[in-house]
């Protein structure tokens, strides 16, 4: 049965052509692209809320667009059991519509951070399962609000039930410093209690393809489609 | 009626612009200044015939809905 | 209009003279301000005109040259290449973040008009000494205003240059560059198509941005100046130009627009203009329609520069779908006008005519000047005396001058591989991103040498030329086509306007030899501070294909053990100008000795050697020799684990400029293959080395590798803090 996924396009979001890109490559199936003001989402086994700068980033990030009419069907596709990814910016929305615990805020070095990192698996979840522990994945991250901040109390209930997809850590020969934007515990992704919904920074859609420097992003849906 | 937010992450998160304002100020002498933190101001007009309770409610369910992440930020009604 | 009222909107006294008599009446107050824009330099490019005429724009592959929002090139498959490079100086200095933000904005905004969809960005930035308060204030306001625009928007950033040097420390230079796909039968021009036709506003309400911005490009600042000027900066909103993008594009997919311009310096007055003058015909518009921010005047509302906005030409049948579409995008929207058969620019503001102009004046008539100029005076020479120099000074030197380290520091700023298609990011000899669908890539590359030129300005010209050149063969790109942005200080000056004279004329010769016209480009004059004016500075942009892109080059080392040559011509120490600045050998400009005579045919020599080594895979990687000489070549081909060993007869020769320079990596087994192709094209090289493990080594001399690689990725940064 052919997979069936969908990426949501919302005014400012600059990032769903690569989602499509990266959902068409890899699974084959249909994809739909659906416009932020439509009433309801086709019933489909993954959803992705791309990265960009929906609604400009103003106010928060990821505060208008989680007030958008799709976000309902969305919510309802999620409690469903399906599989939803939020990329960067879908991280912020995902958290601001109370998905995923937490929020994002602005980077340690108050400044736009676009280039290579690394990050590793943390917890297993529905996401990772195709990635071996230890494995550092390289992808890239193009972010100004990427710092994962959390409170005490919800820090230890993501450990508790291991919650944490990826940590933030050292490439190989690279000379630049682990926890590149300051998030708390150097927090790259996160997972719901269920494990069906993901939220990351870093763009595994730029890091898919044969000519990308690096083809790990295939690893975080790879367990979803097979 | 003119309503003035003022908008301010919580007092526990780290606020990195008001250390780099607090700096600043600092190299250029005024070192009195201290504990500085940036928040942000929202501006905005209510009809002038709503009674205080109205206004209030509007206001803090604007805040709750949209306007304030009340995660990472506290808000206060100015004047 | 008393003088003073004149001389303020820019205009002189003979030029007032000429329009008055042609008019043979006075000028209402907004019609002395449509001169004030469009008869400024920014504009009308009067003292330049006369010279670009002469540059070659054409050849079989140029679909559009000069004289629209961007030029465009044919790369087959019915997909065509869009680019331009435009400057946005004075307005970077008065308030660097905006100014630069907004230099972004108008140059995507002159790509997507044509319906091109941008597909990468490049900046080339020029700062004075980085011990300035101010230059450390400029640069961070620049880097963060470019990515800022640029990042929201959703285009990659994919190369550019950033350089220090003192001469711009009142006027630092911003030169945007975009580059946009779009099908070779679906381009859209400014030109109207027929009488009658809608012409219609489509973007951000207007307000009072940048009120005479044009005419303060071609100011002549005082350092008093600022606070003054500070108002008429633009500010820009990335956010509502993607949606302008999408809904422009759109529009453009369905056909419903017959022609757009985009409403950027001097706002709808040269939009509309233009588009008179390009379509042969007139325009009327009722200002009153156009929306608005705040009250405004009509004067106001001529030459406002609010961002984000452009005027199109629709056919009234198309009115309401086009409403629909751009409502959905939340984009204002208004029917303002019409085109009209009489070749007369109307605009009419609370039922009279504020305006009433022959389209000839404004455009075709406008002043062109033949400037005086003097040919640069013949350089005495000098040898200088490298007796004293140490191998480790040398070094150290160039680890601690801004220009030659990793500039990491400026492009992590800028999101680099949004769209999925970059294929090269900034650091590397060239951007690189791939043609979305397709396995066809572009090559892009900015570069100037203002030392070159100032010595001579017509040989300088040559080498940046060759240097650009040189960036997209080393990727085993094919280089097509130049955009360029021409920026001097005063033209009044015939020292200074010979150096623009000159310079076009080298711009021509390495333009013709190499077959890459010049489509596009731009010009900024009057970049001068109380009489310091910054070097000459002609921006060369420079774009390629390669139809397959597994066949681009690394620019970094592949395998410890391969064997690394050098190609090309070493210039001597002495004939060597950055090396002899940059370790502070010549005090001042009169020691240079004049520029070698760079031979443009050995250029393309070499070229094609490594375009045809590329094409067998020999070159494993390569990276082109400019300043900094084979030294820093090596340190950018540093990769992972993989430093150097090097033997040389002088070291010193390290450091030395090149002319048709590459250092190419290559596998012992093909060093005989290589040998003997490059001898039977009569091409020179010369066997330095070899890639070793975690070491550099000159002449059997250890350097400290990891000092030497962690200072080069990292001293950009410990330097400007």
């Amino acid at each position: 049965m052919s997979f069936k996924s969908a990426v949501i396009t919302f005014p400012g979001s600059n990032c769903d052509r690569d989602a499509l890109c990266y959902l068409q490559d890899l699974t084959k199936g249909v994809v739909y692209n659906i416009w932020h003001e439509e009433a309801s989402l086709p019933q489909v086994d993954l959803v992705i809320l791309p990265g960009g700068f929906s609604f400009g980033d103003y106010l928060r990030s990821g505060a208008m667009a989680s007030k958008s009419k799709i976000i309902n069907d969305v919510i309802k596709h999620a409690n469903d059991d399906r599989y939803l990814l939020g990329i960067c910016n879908g991280f912020q929305i995902l958290t601001e519509i109370g998905l995923l615990e937490g929020a994002l805020i602005q980077n340690k070095n108050l400044k736009f951070l676009g280039k290579n990192c690394f990050i590793k698996k943390k917890f297993k979840n529905n996401f990772n399962l195709s990635i071996k522990e230890d494995q550092v994945l390289q992808i890239p991250v193009a972010h100004n609000e990427g710092n994962f901040y959390c409170d005490n109390e919800t820090l230890k209930s993501l450990k508790n039930n291991e919650q944490i997809a990826f940590e933030y850590c050292k490439g190989e020969f690279s000379n630049s410093e682990e926890n590149i934007n300051g998030s708390i515990e150097a927090i790259a992704g996160i997972t719901n209690k269920k494990k069906n919904i993901l939220g990351m920074m870093p763009h595994p859609e730029r890091a898919y393809s044969d000519f990308h420097p690096s083809q790990d992003g295939k690893l975080i849906i790879e367990s979803l489609i097979t | 009626m003119r309503i003035k937010i003022l908008i301010r992450l919580k007092s526990q998160i780290l606020e990195p612009q008001g250390k780099v304002i607090e700096q600043s100020l600092n190299n250029l002498g005024f070192n009195e200044f201290n504990n500085i933190r940036q928040g942000k101001l929202i501006e905005l007009d209510l009809p002038d015939n709503l009674s205080k309770e109205e206004k209030d409610q509007k206001i803090d369910s604007a805040c709750k809905k949209l306007l304030v992440n009340d995660i990472i930020e506290e808000y206060e009604v100015l004047g | 209009m008393n003088e003073d009222l004149i001389l303020q909107h820019g205009l002189t006294l003979d030029e007032f003279k000429i329009i008055k008599n042609y008019l043979n009446r006075d000028l209402t107050m907004e019609e002395l301000g449509i001169f004030s824009a469009m008869w400024n330099e920014h504009c009308c490019y009067k003292t330049s005109k006369k010279w670009l005429k002469k540059l070659p724009t054409e050849n079989e592959i140029v679909i559009q040259g000069p004289g629209e929002n961007a030029g465009i090139i044919d790369i087959q498959d019915n997909d065509g290449i869009a680019f331009k490079i435009e400057s946005h100086n004075h307005p970077s200095y008065i308030e660097p973040f905006n100014g630069s933000a907004t230099g972004v904005g108008g140059i995507l905004r002159d790509i997507f008009t044509m319906g091109a969809r941008p597909i990468a960005t490049l900046d080339s930035i020029r700062f004075g000494l980085i011990e300035s308060e101010k230059t450390k204030y400029l640069l961070n306001g620049v880097v963060h205003g470019i990515g800022h625009y640029g990042n929201c928007i959703g285009i990659p950033n994919i190369g550019g240059e950033c350089e220090f040097e003192s001469t711009y420390g009142f006027n630092n230079l911003v030169n945007a560059m975009a580059v946009g796909h779009v099908q070779k039968d679906k381009i859209f021009y400014s030109k109207p198509k027929s009488i009658g036709g809608l012409i219609v506003y489509i973007g951000s309400k207007t307000g009072k941005d940048g009120i005479h911005g044009a005419s303060m490009a071609s100011d002549v600042f005082s350092e008093d100046d600022e606070d003054d000027k500070r108002p008429s900066v633009q500010v820009g909103d990335p956010f509502m130009e993607k949606l302008l993008m999408e809904g422009c594009l759109e529009l453009m997919s369905l056909g419903l627009i017959e022609s757009m311009q985009d409403m950027g310096a001097a706002g709808i007055t040269s939009s509309s203009v233009e588009m008179a003058s390009k379509g042969n015909v007139g325009v009327l518009i009722n200002l009153d329609k156009v929306p608005l921010r705040q009250p405004l005047s009509a004067y106001e509302i001529l030459l406002s520069e609010s961002q984000e906005r452009m005027l199109a030409v629709i056919d009234e049948k198309n009115n309401l779908k086009v409403k629909e579409i751009l409502q959905k995008w939340q984009i204002d929207y208004e029917v303002i006008g019409e085109i009209t058969n009489n070749k007369r620019v109307v605009f009419e503001s609370n039922n009279k005519k504020v305006v009433d102009l022959p389209v000839d004046i404004i455009v075709d008539d406008a002043p062109e000047y033949d400037r005086e100029f003097y040919m640069p005076r013949k350089r005495k020479g000098k040898d200088f005396d490298f007796s004293n120099i140490k191998l480790e000074d040398i070094i150290n030197t160039l680890l601690s001058n801004l220009n030659y380290l990793d500039k990491s520091w400026v492009f992590n700023q800028y999101d680099s591989t949004v769209m999925g298609d970059t294929v090269k990011e900034p650091g590397q000899s060239s951007g690189i991103v791939k043609i979305h669908g397709t396995q066809k890539v572009i090559g892009a590359t900015t570069d100037c040498n203002p030392l070159y030129i100032r010595i001579n300005p017509y040989e300088g010209m040559k080498y940046t030329v060759a240097e650009s050149y040189r960036n997209l063969i080393a990727c085993n790109i094919n280089p097509l086509a130049i955009t360029n942005n021409l920026n001097f200080a005063s033209p009044l000056d015939p020292n200074i306007m010979g150096e623009l004279v000159l310079s076009i004329d080298g711009l021509k010769t390495a333009a013709e030899k190499f077959n890459t016209p010049i489509v596009s480009g731009n010009v900024s004059l009057y970049n001068q501070t109380n009489e310091i004016p910054i070097k000459p500075t002609p921006v060369i942009g420079m774009v390629g294909s390669n139809q397959d892109l597994k066949k681009i080059n690394s620019n970094k080392f592949c395998n410890i053990g391969n064997k690394i040559l050098i190609l090309g011509k070493q210039l001597e120490k002495n004939l060597s100008p950055y090396l002899l600045q940059d370790q502070n050998l010549a005090s001042n400009i009169n020691e240079y000795n004049d520029l070698e005579e760079l031979d443009l045919d050995y250029e393309k020599k070499v070229a094609d050697c490594v375009l045809k080594m590329s094409d067998f895979k020999y070159i494993m990687s390569c990276n082109d020799i400019s300043r900094g000489g084979v030294f820093l070549s090596l340190l950018k081909m540093q990769y992972k684990d993989m430093g150097f060993k090097v033997n040389i007869p002088d070291p010193i020769d390290l450091f030395c400029e090149y002319s048709a320079g590459y250092v190419i990596e290559i596998r012992n087994e093909d060093l005989n293959n290589v040998s003997s192709f490059l001898s039977k094209n009569g091409v020179g090289y010369f066997e330095i080395g070899e890639i070793i493990k975690e070491n550099i080594e000159i002449n059997s001399k250890k350097f400290d590798y990891f000092d030497i690689i962690n200072n080069y990725h990292n001293n950009f940064e410990k330097i400007i803090n």
